[in-house]
């Protein structure tokens, strides 16, 4: 008989014992999956939302920061505005390789045609635009027409309707921008000439008209010179450029990195703890079941099994319960996190993408790596005690 | 087989409850008609179907506790598989969810919906090998 085999008959015997070390170690696996995947994705959907808007620095009217966060992480409709002229003054600063300025709009309150009560509408310009231009070339071969729109993965056309109706308005949606996790993906993208026609149609076919001033901007996306440094440019546009704030790229969701951080710190704590309780009961419970075997074990060493062969075995006990249940408590915990992974990021008011493949297996791999050195370092005192006792003593008391 | 019972009965409580606080209705949100008139939208009525589909499920599980023969464990876990399968197939196929993304029937209802179902057809598949392999045990 091996020490597998050994280990698993061990475990059949004592099944309740058995159980409860398989369900503390597979809670606690869950657990400690669970909040890292959140954390992870959380993370990766900002990168992600910094991807897609593909600009270094994004220049914003002095104190509108936070808005411009919400809006471009949450989704929430802001009104922000600047002078056109101000787009002129950023590309004059030395550094800067290109410009473009967007304008920002909102659809009606509860309109049929959004996924959400106000959706956010994003108006660049083809001319210079360097985020979405990209992506309509490779996708879409080329340029949007009159009355097109791209939208983020949550904007649909509605189902049995040919166009999204937009302040009366008719649009056709030529393509859906892959899921970011941010406020991105319920955004609506379209040209300054569609938003003047759909501005044109408000007139008379809106409850509300929309009103588009064209000497009036929300934002500029600036793109810096290769092998510049971005941090400097921002502060020359800061000195230049009056009545406006530069946010460097990386420093864009700053709060809401800031604040995940805490969550990550307390998630950490929470989690530590829940560990050592976790350590310290296995450990005791391990420890009540050799105690309890004392006889058992001592057999088996008077008929001739080294102390090696016991101490693995009582090892491989612990590793096999420890390498099933940290298995499966990951896979519920990410099938979970998977499944309301919307869910979630709607009731935490987070952004939130699931991590990748290569990503997420790197988390299973560590989190079975930790779980079963963690459980075998409980199990070692009292596997080490057994294994080293005296059969003839043992077997007497 | 008891314990699989057990887990299908919590499963299938779960499935007809969660669905009633996971609706739009439940959100506050109904469809205005043109005279005014508000009714609910299509997700309400997945989440009345799951009740009819938690119902004899949870009997499933009650029965599955209870019962001794071969042939009967057999029954039940493939009533079990079907009313898994059907769990599943409300919010998606049969009846479906609202188109919004980030509704709550979109956002919890379908994919527990999804979840759930999964684990019930999972649970029974287990308890179909189970009541294959064992031996029938004397009433």
């Amino acid at each position: 008989m091996n020490v597998i085999t050994l280990a698993l008959k061990n475990i059949r015997g004592s099944s309740f014992r058995s159980l409860i070390i398989f369900l503390c170690v597979m809670g606690v696996a869950g657990f400690f999956l669970s909040t890292t995947l959140i954390i992870r994705g959380a993370e990766h959907s900002l990168d992600a939302g910094l991807e897609r808007l593909g600009a270094d620095i994004v220049v914003v009217p002095a104190g509108a920061e936070s808005k411009i966060e919400t809006a471009l992480l949450m989704g929430k409709p802001t009104q922000i505005w600047m002078p056109k002229e101000k787009a002129a003054e950023v590309i004059g600063v030395p550094g800067v390789a290109q410009v473009s300025a967007q304008v920002y709009l909102n659809s009606l309150y509860d309109a049929p045609c959004c996924s959400v009560s106000e959706m956010f509408l994003v108006i660049f310009d083809p001319e210079t635009d360097f985020t979405i231009r990209p992506w309509l070339e490779k996708e879409l071969g080329g340029d949007l027409n009159l009355n097109d729109v791209i939208g983020g993965s949550y904007v649909f056309t509605p189902p049995g309707e040919k166009y999204i109706r937009l302040y009366g308005h008719h649009l056709t949606l030529r393509g859906n921008l892959q899921a970011t996790g941010t406020g991105l993906d319920q955004t609506m993208f379209m040209t300054m000439e569609t938003a003047q026609a759909m501005a044109m149609t408000s007139r008379t076919q809106a409850e509300q008209r929309l009103e588009i001033d064209p000497d009036l901007i929300s934002a500029v996306m600036v793109q810096v010179l290769p092998e510049t440094d971005a941090h400097k440019v921002t502060l020359q546009i800061l000195l230049d450029v009056l009545g406006v704030t530069p946010i460097e790229s990386p420093k864009l969701f700053g709060t809401y990195r800031d604040q995940m951080t805490g969550l990550l710190w307390g998630f950490l704590a929470v989690l530590g703890i829940g560990w050592g309780l976790s350590v310290a009961l296995i450990g005791l419970v391990f420890s009540m079941a050799v105690n309890e075997r004392r006889r058992e074990v001592s057999v088996l060493r008077a008929l001739g099994a080294s102390r090696g062969f016991v101490l693995q075995s009582l090892l491989a006990e612990v590793g096999l319960l420890a390498l099933g249940a940290s298995a499966l408590g990951i896979s519920i915990g990410a099938v979970v996190i998977y499944l309301l992974r919307d869910f979630i990021a709607t009731s935490m008011e987070i952004p939130f993408l699931f991590p990748s493949l290569a990503s997420f297996m790197t988390l299973f791999i560590g989190g079975v790596a930790l779980a079963l050195a963690t459980v075998t370092l409980a199990a070692l005192i009292p596997a080490l005690r057994a294994s080293r006792e005296e059969p003839a003593l043992a077997m007497r008391e | 087989m008891k314990i699989l019972g057990v887990a299908i009965l919590l499963l299938a409580l779960t499935i007809a409850i969660l669905p009633q606080y996971s609706t739009c209705a439940s959100d506050g949100k109904y469809l205005t008609l043109a005279n005014g008139r508000t009714i609910p939208m299509k997700c309400s009525w997945t989440a009345r179907a799951e009740i009819v589909v938690g119902a004899p499920l949870a009997a499933v599980g009650a029965m599955m506790v209870f019962s001794r023969r071969k042939e009967s464990k057999r029954n039940l876990a493939v009533m079990g598989i079907t009313l898994g399968a059907l769990a599943i197939l409300l919010p998606t196929k049969i009846i479906g969810v609202c188109a919004m993304p980030t509704n709550s029937c979109v956002t919890l209802l379908k994919p527990s919906m999804l979840g759930l179902g999964s684990v019930v057809i999972g649970a029974s598949l287990i308890g179909l090998v189970v009541s294959q392999l064992s031996k029938e045990k004397q009433p």
